[in-house]
């Protein structure tokens, strides 16, 4: 359309036309006007200056832009802020142990046939780990294995590996203070995810539950809906 | 649009009055164009009480070259009369476009009209009015002017 109108103008009877078009537009500024009338025209206007309607302020390119820029913004701000929501102490061991699911094998644990919250006592009992305790919510599942041992950080990790759903439990110590070496408590289920695994995590007792799953949290959520005591 | 001086004072001083008593009122209405909007049907309204020109078939030529100089030769109430004389909103048409105080939406808005009407009226316009302006101020004689 604005290439037509450009090679329209350059057209020779676009400028006789436009000739045209002023003359007639001179000649009508010379037609006279009675003093009478010049008198009140000079005394004010009679248009008003446009009004600027709230759809051209909305539609014009710059605030367009503008408007574009500030969603933007906001978008990245709401999602570091729902990300900074979600965080929680020992996310970073949460994640590195999801990894260490993904990658792990069932003769990697020794097979043990039990419920999983029977394990607490075996922690207790055999490798000195206190209230390394599977939550009730998970506490009912068949065991296939166990095992515990030091991450690269040296922190003691129980892992067992649960019929339901080839899921595979986490029990690791809470993060502490770095200054104070108090536990950084933090309440309810967490959820973090890692390469197409996910983990639910609760902390209790200074030591924090993992409960991972190949999936989704759609996938873990129907098991912490419903607190069992 | 009336092609006399005196009818349309006559209108303008009607309308500046209306315009007095409905701003005393607070009743001025919220078109920006109200006033010329007004002045254009207070000037049908006008121009229907007179003699109606007879409706004929114009010729029509294509705008020459010499137009602008056969124009300048013209005195301006002949173009006012020509306007004047012009069947609406043809009329109304020209007489604002010309006026040359009016952006296309706001000619659109005076006139009542699609923007395919308003340009088949006013090129239809340019070529009677230079059909007129060739039998008026032929091209030759104008081009004789100093």
């Amino acid at each position: 359309m604005r290439a037509a109108v450009f090679r329209v103008r350059k057209t020779e009877p676009f400028a006789h036309q436009r000739a045209f078009d002023q003359a007639v537009a001179d000649l009508v500024q010379a037609i006279p006007i009675p003093n009478q009338v010049t008198e009140w025209l000079s005394k004010g206007t009679f248009v008003a200056a446009p009004r600027r309607a709230w759809k051209s302020i909305l539609f014009n390119p710059a605030m367009v832009a503008i408007g574009i820029a500030v969603g933007v913004i906001a978008g990245i701000f709401v999602f570091k802020l729902v990300e900074r929501l979600n965080e929680f102490p020992a996310e970073n061991t949460a994640k590195r142990l999801l990894n260490v699911a993904s990658s792990a094998k069932p003769v990697m644990l020794d097979p043990v046939k039990t419920e999983a919250g029977a394990l607490g006592d075996f922690f207790f009992m055999k490798h000195r780990l206190p209230h390394y305790d599977v939550p009730p919510e998970f506490a009912d599942f068949k065991t296939l294995g166990c095992r515990v041992f030091d991450d690269e950080e040296g922190q003691r990790i129980a892992q067992i590996w649960v019929v339901e759903k080839k899921m595979q439990f986490f029990l690791f110590p809470a993060e502490r203070d770095l200054k104070s070496g108090v536990v950084r408590h933090f309440s309810g289920w967490r959820y973090a995810d890692q390469d197409r695994w996910t983990g639910v995590v609760q902390e209790r007792n200074g030591v924090c539950f993992m409960a991972a799953i190949r999936g989704s949290e759609k996938e873990l959520a129907p098991y912490i809906a419903k607190p069992k005591e | 649009m009336l092609g006399d001086a005196a009818k349309a004072q006559e209108v303008f001083e009607s309308i500046m009055h209306d315009a007095a008593l409905r701003a005393a009122q607070g009743e001025l209405p919220k078109d920006r164009l109200w006033l010329f909007n007004d002045a254009r049907w207070r000037c049908l309204e006008a121009s229907e009480a007179g003699l109606q020109a007879e409706p004929v078939e114009m010729e029509e030529h294509e705008i020459a070259t010499t137009a602008p100089a056969q124009i300048g030769r013209l005195d301006p109430n002949q173009l006012a009369i020509w306007i004047s004389a012009a069947p609406d909103p043809q009329r109304s048409a020209l007489a604002f476009y010309y006026l040359d105080e009016f952006n296309h939406q706001e000619l659109l808005d005076l006139t009542e009209l699609k923007t395919a009407e308003l340009a088949k009226l006013i090129v239809n316009a340019r070529q009677e009015f230079q059909a007129w302006l060739n039998a008026t101020v032929p091209p030759e004689e104008s081009a004789e002017q100093p």
